[in-house]
């Protein structure tokens, strides 16, 4: 009998697959699986990583053995990108649950062909088309941005950009991103739905040097004009003597909020 | 009397033309310029021609400035550092693009401008390259005011229209002297006004539009103008000649810049 649970998650892009898993990986009282294939290097495992650190994410290569080896009790996560054939024997073998997240407006897809439940999308706008009005599968860039930091006003500039269209028609961005102040945000577009999303990822600060951390840019679009794209998020780069002046401003600044903070303690008698 | 008043031209002889017909239809009995009108634009040198050949009178614009000094920006100058990089990539081309006579007359330009009780300047008071920008402390917007001993200033530079009244105008300053009473003096000035012409050429007010205003010398009256004109031909133009496109993609919106966070520590360097 076996001891463990296992989720398949589909769905077009911009449902809302990894926010749907985020609510069960949020609680750690089992042990915690993620996996999302063929998306190594992705934004989505770092995010999940950093939000959800008792979580084991395991990649590709490892898949196989974790899999094959789970503790009990465990509860297994597989998000499966736009991208994956579904029909695939590997993907058919697995045992387990098979949730689709579609759009409300779309009545039958493969998705719903292949689910056990099929959950509607809280993503109202998002059309579930995939093919561009070409017939053209979308395509997906990714870009590693660890060690780099971003200018914010210029961080804005080019995502504004970015999800206009400017580069291309941009159906859903995600994105890790470090600012000068050590922060890192999480940055989340879905075309369709109004506004860029910023949330703060709450990690230590990073003040010393260029962040040794994940971060990256994911944009899944038709024509996307990605020497372009590369080239702008370059000039929104911090060059190592402009980091290094920022840092210092900031941890001067940490220094004296934590003497101020010190000094203010209540109730401390020698 | 009938003041028509333009900024910010940016060599976009398109918008130019259709301006200088609204002016004309709205029968305006004179013409002033606050400067820039060179910089982003294809089309530097024909601007230039027009201005001067209607004698209008023209004080010197951030860009015209650059132009004829060479560029020397501080880092307040830009909004960002990707907009800076922008920036210095469309000095250059303008630079190679002029004509010496037109580098000539850009260097023959004032400052600003007089005319009874009204001042007419590019930034500010200050400097070409300042913004006053519409939530700039009213103290400080007031003095830039009283700086000029003119009612009311015209200004332009942001690109982005707007009339601010500083009503109820008081200074209150306590003069601290041995011989003397701490008691403040005051001074009463009367309403002043800053009035934003816009900008003609390279509009951010989230629409394509040309903005200008009209003022009435005897009833003081302000009319913001917008004018639509066809900028797909600017875009084309900016296209042939070889300018960054993504200069096209944000005149077709009239986008706006993200705005640098205030570091009031900042001093500027210009
Ligand atoms: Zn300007
Ligand atoms: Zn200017």
């Amino acid at each position: 009998m076996q001891s463990f649970d296992l989720t398949l998650v589909a769905g077009p892009p911009g449902v809302g697959k990894t926010t749907w898993i985020s609510q069960f990986l949020a609680n750690p009282s089992r042990p915690l699986f993620y996996l999302c294939p063929c998306a190594q290097d992705a934004v989505d495992f770092a995010r999940i990583g950093y939000c959800f650190p008792w979580v084991s994410i395991i990649s590709d290569d490892q898949a196989a053995d974790v899999l094959a080896d789970l503790p009990d009790q465990a509860q297994v996560f597989i998000e499966l990108g736009f991208h994956m054939d579904l029909g695939s024997p590997l993907l058919v073998a697995l045992p387990g649950r098979r949730i689709a997240i579609v759009p409300p407006s779309l009545d039958s897809s493969e998705w719903h062909n292949w689910a056990d439940e099929v959950i509607p999308s809280p993503n109202q706008q998002v059309s579930g088309e995939l093919a561009s009005a070409s017939g053209k599968l979308p395509t997906i860039w990714r870009s590693p941005l660890t060690g780099q930091v971003f200018d914010p006003p210029s961080l804005d500039e080019v995502l504004i950009e970015l999800t206009g269209g400017a580069y291309g028609q941009v159906t859903r961005l995600k994105g890790i991103f470090e600012l000068p102040d050590g922060q890192a945000f999480y940055v989340d577009f879905v075309e369709g739905l109004p506004g860029i999303e910023y949330t703060e990822l709450k990690l230590p600060r990073w003040l010393e040097g260029r962040p040794d951390r994940f971060s990256g840019l994911e944009i899944v679009g038709h024509n996307l004009e990605q020497k372009t794209i590369a080239q702008a998020l370059l000039t929104c780069c911090l060059a190592d003597d402009v980091l290094l002046q920022y840092q210092r401003q900031y941890q001067q600044l940490q220094l004296e909020d934590e003497t101020v903070a010190a000094e203010t303690e209540p109730g401390v008698v020698a | 009397m009938k003041l028509a008043v333009i900024s910010c031209i940016h060599g976009n002889y398109e918008a130019l033309k259709a301006v200088l017909s609204d002016i004309e239809a709205q029968k305006a009995d004179q013409i002033y310029c606050l400067g820039d009108l060179v910089g982003y634009g294809p089309y530097p040198n024909e601007v230039v021609n027009q201005i001067r050949s209607l004698e209008i009178p023209t004080c010197q614009g951030c860009w015209d400035e650059d132009i004829v000094e060479g560029l020397n920006a501080c880092e307040c100058s830009y909004p960002s550092q990707l907009a800076e990089h922008r920036g210095k990539l469309a000095h250059e081309w303008t630079n190679k693009e002029i004509r010496p006579d037109v580098r000539e007359y850009l260097a023959t330009l004032p400052l600003s401008l007089k005319r009874d009780n009204l001042c007419f300047v590019h930034g500010s008071p200050n400097s070409q390259h300042e913004y006053l920008l519409p939530s700039m402390d009213g103290f400080a917007a007031l003095e830039r005011v009283l700086s000029t001993d003119a009612d009311v200033l015209f200004c332009g530079h942001t690109h982005v229209p707007y009339v601010r009244e500083l009503a109820d105008a008081k200074l209150s300053v306590t003069v601290k002297s041995p011989a003397r009473s701490d008691a403040p003096q005051q001074f009463q000035a009367t309403l002043k006004r800053i009035i934003n012409a816009g900008s003609v050429g390279e509009p951010r007010h989230g629409r394509p539009n040309a903005t200008y205003v009209l003022y009435d010398t005897d009833t003081a009256q302000v009319t913001l103008r917008e004018v639509a004109y066809n900028y797909t031909k600017t875009c084309l133009a900016i296209l042939e000649k070889g300018l960054p496109s993504i200069f096209a993609w944000r005149l077709a919106r009239g986008m706006e810049f993200a705005e640098r966070a205030d570091d009031p520590t900042h001093v500027c360097e210009r």
